[in-house]
Formats: C-alpha cells, sequence, structure tokens
C-alpha cells in the first residue's frame, strides 16, 4: 500500500491504520459479545437481562467499562508490582495482534503469513504466560491455583487443538489461512473433518478457559481464579482478551471448517461474521448448560481421548489423501 | 442391625451393671425418652462403649446450670423406631475456680462427641479431660466468658465491638505464628483458608484446608461466625417471646424448626392442637421442605459450576413462596405457629395456587431428571465422592437426607410418629452408595415425596378452628425432649423447666452441627473442587450450626 512514496512512513502508517482499526472493532465486538452473552444466558435461565441503558440494555456494557474505568486500581500489599502490573497487558496484546491473519475475504487480509494460523496458536499462548504471571505476582493461594490450572490446562489442549487441524492442512496444502479458505469453494471442511471440528471446538473452548473447562478461574471453588486479586480496568483487561480470543477462535474454526468467507448472496466479509458468531454462539450455549469439569477429569479427557482421536483422523486423512493421489 | 430385644437390653445392663445412682421410666410421648439414668463420672465411657456396641448413636450432649453443680446430659437414640434414652452425670464445681467443672471425655468412642464437649467447655467451661483438642468452638479462643453459666448477665453493650475487634485481631495473630510453622517443617504443604468470605461456604463458615497441591490432607471447619446465642437469649425470654428465635436458625427451613418448638411446648402442656391446624402444619412444612431443597439444589449445582439450574430452582422456589407468603405474611424467617394452633388462618386462594403448583413442579422435576441427574459432567464429578459410610454416620450422628444416602431409612416423620404423619401415605427415599451423587438424588426424590403429601392433603383440610384456647404461660416442672425431621436432619429441643415463665434451660440439637462435623472424615483426599462439591452435599445452614 502506498500511501506517501516513502517505505518506512507507509509501514508505519499502515500499521497505524489498522491497528486503530483492529483496537476498535475489538472494543465495539467485545462490548457486543458480553452483551450478546449476557442476554443468551438470560434467555436461557427464564431471565430477560439487561433492560434499562439502551435498547434492550445494549449500552448497559458501556456503563460498565466506564464503572470499571472509574474504579480504583487497587495493589496487593505483597505482590510483585511490576510484573503484577505487566500481567493484563500481557494476556490482552498478544490475543489483540492474532486480528491480523483472520481474511475477511480473499483479498480483504492485513498479513497474510506463510504460517497462517500457527501464528494465532504461538500468540494465544503467549497470553497463558500474562495468566500464570498474574496468579504468580498476586501472591495469593486462590490466584496461584488458578494460574497453575491454567498452565496444565493450557498445554494439554494445545495439542489435541493443533493436531485437530492438521487433516486440513495435509488436504489444503497449505498452512495460509487464505489458502485453506479459497480451497473450501466446493465443499466445506466440516463435511470431511466432522471428528476433527469436534475436537476443535472442545480444545478450543478449553483454550479460552470457557466452561464447562473454566477451571482456572472457577468461581465457586477458587473465588476468581488468576484474577482474584485485580480491579478495575485490569481485571477489564482479562474480560477483554477472553472474549477476544473467543471471538479468535470461533473466527479460525469458521475459516478452516465453515468455508470462511464462501457463502451465497451476501459479500464475503458478511458470510465470516456470520458463521464466527455462530460458533460463538454455540460457545456461550455450551456454557450456560453445562457443570464445571475437575482438573484430573479435564485433563483425561485431552490425554486419553482427544489426543488419540486426533491422531487417529490425521492417520485416516493421510491414507485416504495418499490414495486419491495414487488413483487419479 | 438391631433386634427388637435392645431397649430391653440396655436398659437391664444399665441396671444390673452400672446401677445407677437415680433411674426413671418417661413417657416417650410426653418427655420424648424412655427413660433416664444419672450414672456415676467415672462409669459414662463404658455406658458410651455400651451403646455404641448397640448401634445407638450420640444425640446431642449438653450442660445445664444448677448452683453447686452442672448436670452434663447425653441423649442417645437409634436409627429406626425412636428409642432415645438420657444419661446424666454430674460435674461438680469448682470451689477454687478455674477449671469450673471437669468430666471424663466420650471423644475416643463416638467421633461426634468432639464438637459437643468443646461447645460445652466453650459454654460452661467444663474441661473434659482425654479430649485430644479440647477448645473453645462458637466464641473466639481468646475469649474469656462462658456464658451459659446462669452466673454470666452479659457485658454492657457499648464495649462489645471494640471486645469483638480486639478478639477478632487476636485470633488472626495466632494463626499467623502457629501455623507458617508448621509449613516450615513440611515444605510442601500449605495451609487455605477457605472462609470465611468464599463464594461456596454457604455462609460465614471457615474451612482450614491442609493442602498438597490441591490435594486435601486434612480440613477443619472452624464455625461460629454467626453465632448469636439463641440458647441464652431464650432464657430470659418467656415461652411465646422464643418463637422468632426459631425462624432465624435455619432460616431457609423454618417451618420445621417451628414445628419442634410447637410440639415441645404442646407435649409439655398437655395440649391437642384441632384438627385444622395439625393439616395447615403440615402442609406448610412440606411446602417449606420443597423449597428450602429447591434453594440447595440451586446452589449445589452452582458449586459445581453449572449455573443455569440455580435459576430454575429459583424460579420454581418463588413459586412456593410466594404460597407460603399468602398463608403467612413471611418469605424467610418463618414465625408462623403458635401453641396449640397457627398465627393465622390460610387464605381461601391457597388450595388452588397449591393445585397449580402440584403438576407444574411435577412437569419441572422431569426436567431436571433429565437435564442433571443423568448429565455425564455431573456423574463423574458426583458419583463416588465424599463417602460417608454407615459406622462414620453412626458415629458422627448424621441424621437427615445425608444418613439416608448411605441407606439408612430413618426419617422421625415415621420413626417417631407426630402429628398426622402417621396417616399419610409417603415412601423415604434412600441409596446405598453413600456418596455424593446418593445424597443429590435422596433430596431430589423428597422433594416428590413431599409433593405427594401435600396432594394427599389438599382437599382434605378439615374447617373448624386455627387455634386452640387461651393457654398458661409457664410450662409444668419437668425435663421434656422433642424431636422432629427438619429438612437437614433430626432437629431436638431440650427444654428444662422449672415451673416459671422463663425456660430453665433450653438446649437446640441442630443437625447441620452434627452433619458438618462429619465431613472431617469426607474431606481428605479430595481436590479443591470436590471439597465444594462434599460440603454442598451436606446441605448446610451456618445459622443453623452457630445458634
Amino acid at each position: 500500500m502506498t500511501l506517501t512514496g516513502n517505505f518506512i512512513l507507509d509501514q508505519t502508517l499502515t500499521i497505524i491504520l489498522y491497528g486503530t482499526i483492529v483496537v476498535l472493532f475489538v472494543s465495539v465486538n467485545a462490548l457486543f459479545l458480553v452483551w450478546a452473552e449476557r442476554k443468551i444466558s438470560a434467555r436461557i435461565q427464564l431471565r430477560q437481562g439487561p433492560l434499562h441503558v439502551g435498547f434492550q440494555g445494549a449500552l448497559q456494557t458501556i456503563a460498565d467499562a466506564i464503572k470499571l474505568i472509574s474504579k480504583e486500581l487497587i495493589w496487593p500489599r505483597e505482590s510483585d508490582k511490576f510484573v503484577f502490573w505487566l500481567a493484563p497487558i500481557l494476556v490482552f496484546a498478544p490475543v489483540l495482534s492474532a486480528f491480523i491473519i483472520i481474511p475477511l475475504s480473499q483479498h480483504f487480509v492485513i498479513r497474510d503469513l506463510n504460517v497462517g494460523f500457527l501464528f494465532v496458536f504461538s500468540l494465544t499462548n503467549i497470553s497463558f504466560i500474562g495468566i500464570f504471571i498474574a496468579g504468580w505476582s498476586s501472591n495469593s493461594k486462590y490466584a496461584l491455583l488458578g494460574s497453575m490450572r491454567a498452565v496444565a490446562q493450557n498445554i494439554s489442549y494445545e495439542i489435541p487443538l493443533l493436531l485437530s487441524t492438521m487433516g486440513i492442512v495435509m488436504a489444503a496444502g497449505s498452512l495460509r489461512l487464505t489458502d485453506i479458505v479459497a480451497y473450501q469453494n466446493k465443499y466445506w471442511f466440516i463435511c470431511t473433518q466432522f471428528p476433527a471440528f469436534l475436537i476443535f471446538i472442545t480444545a478450543a473452548l478449553a483454550e479460552a478457559n470457557r466452561a464447562p473447562f473454566d477451571i482456572p478461574e472457577a468461581e465457586s471453588e477458587l473465588v476468581a481464579g488468576f484474577h482474584t486479586e485485580y480491579s478495575g480496568m485490569r481485571f477489564a483487561l482479562f474480560f477483554l482478551g477472553e472474549y477476544t480470543a473467543i471471538f479468535i477462535s470461533s473466527a479460525i474454526g469458521a475459516s478452516l471448517f465453515l468455508g470462511g468467507w464462501h457463502g451465497p448472496f451476501l459479500p464475503g466479509p458478511v458470510w465470516l461474521l456470520l458463521k464466527t458468531y455462530l460458533l460463538v454462539f454455540i460457545v456461550m450455549w455450551i456454557r450456560w448448560t453445562f457443570p464445571r469439569l475437575r482438573s484430573d477429569q479435564l485433563m483425561a479427557l485431552a490425554w486419553k481421548v482427544l489426543i488419540p482421536f486426533a491422531m487417529f483422523n490425521i492417520l485416516v486423512t493421510a491414507i485416504l489423501i495418499y490414495y486419491q493421489k495414487f488413483f487419479i | 442391625m438391631v433386634s427388637t430385644l435392645v431397649k430391653t437390653n440396655i436398659k437391664d445392663w444399665l441396671l444390673e451393671t452400672i446401677k445407677p445412682e437415680e433411674f426413671s421410666e418417661k413417657n416417650l410421648k410426653v418427655a420424648g425418652i424412655l427413660f433416664e439414668a444419672l450414672v456415676p463420672q467415672n462409669k459414662i465411657a463404658e455406658v458410651a462403649r455400651e451403646y455404641f456396641s448397640q448401634g445407638y448413636f450420640l444425640e446431642s450432649i449438653t450442660a445445664v446450670d444448677f448452683s453447686e453443680c452442672l448436670e452434663i446430659v447425653y441423649h442417645f437414640n437409634q436409627w429406626g423406631p425412636a428409642k432415645r434414652s438420657c444419661i446424666k452425670i454430674l460435674a461438680p464445681k469448682n470451689a477454687s475456680g478455674a477449671p469450673i467443672a471437669t468430666a471424663p471425655s466420650i471423644t475416643s468412642i463416638y467421633k461426634a462427641a468432639d464438637w459437643f464437649e468443646r461447645e460445652i467447655f466453650d459454654m460452661f467451661g467444663v474441661v473434659f479431660q482425654g479430649h485430644p483438642h479440647l477448645k473453645r468452638i462458637l466464641l473466639p479462643e481468646s475469649s474469656t466468658i462462658h456464658p451459659l453459666l446462669k452466673s454470666f448477665k452479659g457485658e454492657p453493650k457499648g464495649s462489645d465491638v471494640e471486645q469483638c475487634l480486639k478478639l477478632l485481631k487476636e485470633d488472626a495473630e495466632t494463626f499467623e505464628i502457629t501455623y507458617p510453622q508448621s509449613i516450615k517443617q513440611q515444605n510442601n504443604h500449605y495451609y487455605l483458608n477457605m472462609g470465611p468470605q468464599h463464594p461456596s461456604t454457604h455462609g460465614v463458615l471457615r474451612l482450614l484446608l491442609h493442602l498438597d497441591g490441591e490435594r486435601v490432607l486434612d480440613a477443619e471447619p472452624v464455625i461460629g461466625y454467626s453465632h448469636r446465642h439463641h440458647e441464652k437469649m431464650m432464657e430470659i425470654q418467656n415461652y411465646l417471646a422464643c418463637w422468632p428465635n426459631f425462624g432465624r436458625l435455619d432460616y431457609v427451613g423454618a417451618m420445621s424448626y417451628n414445628f419442634g418448638y410447637a410440639l415441645l411446648i404442646e407435649k409439655a402442656m398437655g395440649v391437642v392442637p384441632p384438627p385444622r391446624v395439625e393439616y395447615i402444619r403440615v402442609l406448610t412444612t412440606e411446602l417449606n421442605r420443597i423449597a428450602s431443597h429447591l434453594l440447595w439444589m440451586g446452589t449445589f449445582l452452582l458449586d459445581l459450576g453449572g449455573f443455569t439450574p440455580f435459576f430454575y430452582c429459583f424460579d420454581d422456589r418463588e413459586k412456593v413462596l410466594d404460597i407460603l407468603e399468602a398463608a403467612t405474611g413471611e418469605r424467610l424467617t418463618y414465625d408462623y405457629f403458635r401453641f396449640g394452633g397457627v398465627d393465622h388462618d390460610i387464605p381461601q386462594e391457597m388450595v388452588p395456587a397449591i393445585k397449580k403448583f402440584i403438576p407444574a413442579f411435577k412437569e419441572r422435576l422431569r426436567d431436571y431428571d433429565k437435564l442433571v441427574t443423568k448429565n455425564v459432567i455431573f456423574e463423574h464429578r458426583t458419583k463416588g465422592l465424599g463417602l460417608l459410610s454407615k459406622e462414620n454416620a453412626l458415629a458422627y450422628g448424621v441424621t437427615g437426607p445425608a444418613l439416608r444416602g448411605s441407606g439408612i431409612a430413618m426419617d422421625l416423620r415415621r420413626d417417631e410418629p407426630y402429628s398426622i404423619y402417621p396417616e399419610l401415605d409417603f415412601n423415604i427415599p434412600t441409596r446405598t452408595d453413600g456418596d455424593v451423587y446418593s445424597r443429590y438424588v435422596v433430596r431430589v426424590k423428597e422433594m416428590e415425596e413431599s409433593l405427594k403429601i401435600i396432594a394427599q392433603i389438599i382437599d382434605k383440610i378439615p374447617a373448624g378452628d386455627f387455634k386452640s384456647g387461651k393457654l398458661p404461660k409457664n410450662v409444668p416442672k419437668g425435663e421434656y425432649y422433642s424431636s422432629v425431621e427438619s429438612t437437614r436432619g433430626s432437629f431436638g429441643i431440650y427444654l428444662v423447666s422449672d415451673g416459671t415463665l422463663n425456660p430453665y434451660r433450653i438446649r437446640l440439637r441442630t443437625p447441620s452441627f452434627s452433619n458438618l462435623n462429619a465431613i472431617i472424615d469426607m474431606l481428605p483426599g479430595c481436590l479443591i473442587s470436590d471439597v465444594i462439591a462434599v460440603l454442598g452435599s451436606t446441605d448446610i445452614v451456618l445459622p443453623e450450626i452457630d445458634r
């Protein structure tokens, strides 16, 4: 893209422009998701949800955000101040940067990286370091327990999450998201890779710390888990990070399994958003339906069920692809 | 387990072997006990061992302050038809002051005696010799008073706040001094104070967990944070003024506590309430039982991380509360029963409202069954967890749904029948596993049974008076024990009346107190997530434990 002709200036301006767009989108999107979650959970739970601020309580989240911004930021006396300050940023920033590779249409993508969605997964892993140091630096037992659980959970579920996508990579022959989506113009990968889709959704739920895998913040056990000691906008950053992570996972899921921008009548970006929000809705639906798993059961599910099935899926896909090539 | 011969056995055994100093037969229908015996102090351990071997559980230990000595009163009862008996020992007051009196401990025989004896030590200053860790239980450890002694007259109100703050600070300091040393000794282990401010302790309970990673090595419930001293309060009030106290013990299921007090005084005075009153009482109590179980179910599933059932349960509970509000004018701390009657008659519109509620709630119970009881995650979380064996249930004196989850069909509505329960047709649901899941299923089934009871009597409420005539203001001199099946187990009241306008001593035997004590043996080996599930499954209400 050329704006001024000067390469360095161009690059800087592009980064600022894209950065602004992404931050704006993320903020508005998170506000919308929080509102949607409240409304959906309310409908599931025989309630009305927020009603009074704005139409159907649409501005309630903004009111809450203002409340959170105006709150005092509390430093626990025994905390490690610098790391305590750093943790929310470390959680939020990587999730934010993951936006740059989501392809809204064939050409509408900020950076079309050839490592593709691996980049997203490596970034979301950085945010787990943030979660861990948040719990560690708080110097609170509940927070520490929460962050310990978070690390164990992340390490376990990263593997099935990646393995479940390998079948698609093998079929499409590329890690690049635009290639994978373009490959799906005849049929979506959910048709051929349905078991992988189930594994992906389960592992993505666990990666985003969502119920029934919300053990790092299990509020009935660990008060609030790793962010027990956080208040005000620092807490809000964790919250924002969580919702953005859900959105990113869903967007990746929509691109990998649901054909990304493909769809009749409507333009590509609209289709992608629709599919993403459908997955987000499923995630919320699951959250408000199931009780929480125990941490050891969570590990057993990852290592004894998801990983073997994902491996098996890769094997079957590999055999099918081999014979397809062999015969054609 | 226990044959019909046992009753004569234990009595004969007492008369032959122990040779009690005093012995008298009582009427179970009036005094609530079969016999009482005064035994020498040094024989109490032997008596307790015999009771334990014959399958009796320790219902309560309490003390009564007489001017010369303290009388320590043991109530033993049996699973199955009520065979309560009362054993007393005397603990003469020490002339030199501290300790006020001494008595032998029976903690090595009954685990339940641990907390009961600590409570007596707390309230009367009786030192139990042989108790492994005799310390205060309801009052702060640094307090210096023994409030249930007749010589204690209370302190001026202004000093209370300062005193309390001072005591709390001292408690915190002693904790800091005591525990870090033990942490250093075993460097992988640490202590976690779960509570008193914690989302899932259902009130102000502190669980002191000794942890290795997430695994519990040891757990100690610390109670007393909502202690208001109902027993002392009632000693300085007249009998009628005690009513509100019974609504505030277990605020979730207050109706059965009303029932217990009404039965106690009616038995003592020889009053038989009119039939309409009996029907109204059973109707409101069973509705309240449903409301209480619904609250438990919602919060229990919330503890397990299922948020949605909470709202469904509260939606149903709201309907029950609306019905009860129409009858009593209250939604939570019911103060509805009176001696020989109820406060006012039920309104006309209550019967159709209940008739509408019954089929709707049956539908809901089916939904709960589909959504929760058969949920895979729920089953995995609760099956085989928090095991309560029959031996432990006996040793701790566990009653109520927790006991029925361990396979013992003990329900005072059938075992010690009161009011119109003998005429009603209802089952006592039991499960044999003794785990968290069984206790859950038992409570859900109990809601169905309560619904069955309501359906039976709703059309048969006889017309008539809703209260009996004028009653005397005092209770005849004597000792009375009355027991009802509350939502949480058997709730007993022991009354010592000296014939005056105030009770001389009222002892409240609250079921959750013993039930909570039993989790000490259920928790070791659990993870933190399981602690919450086990605690939730015992269905405790803290104000009832702390009294």
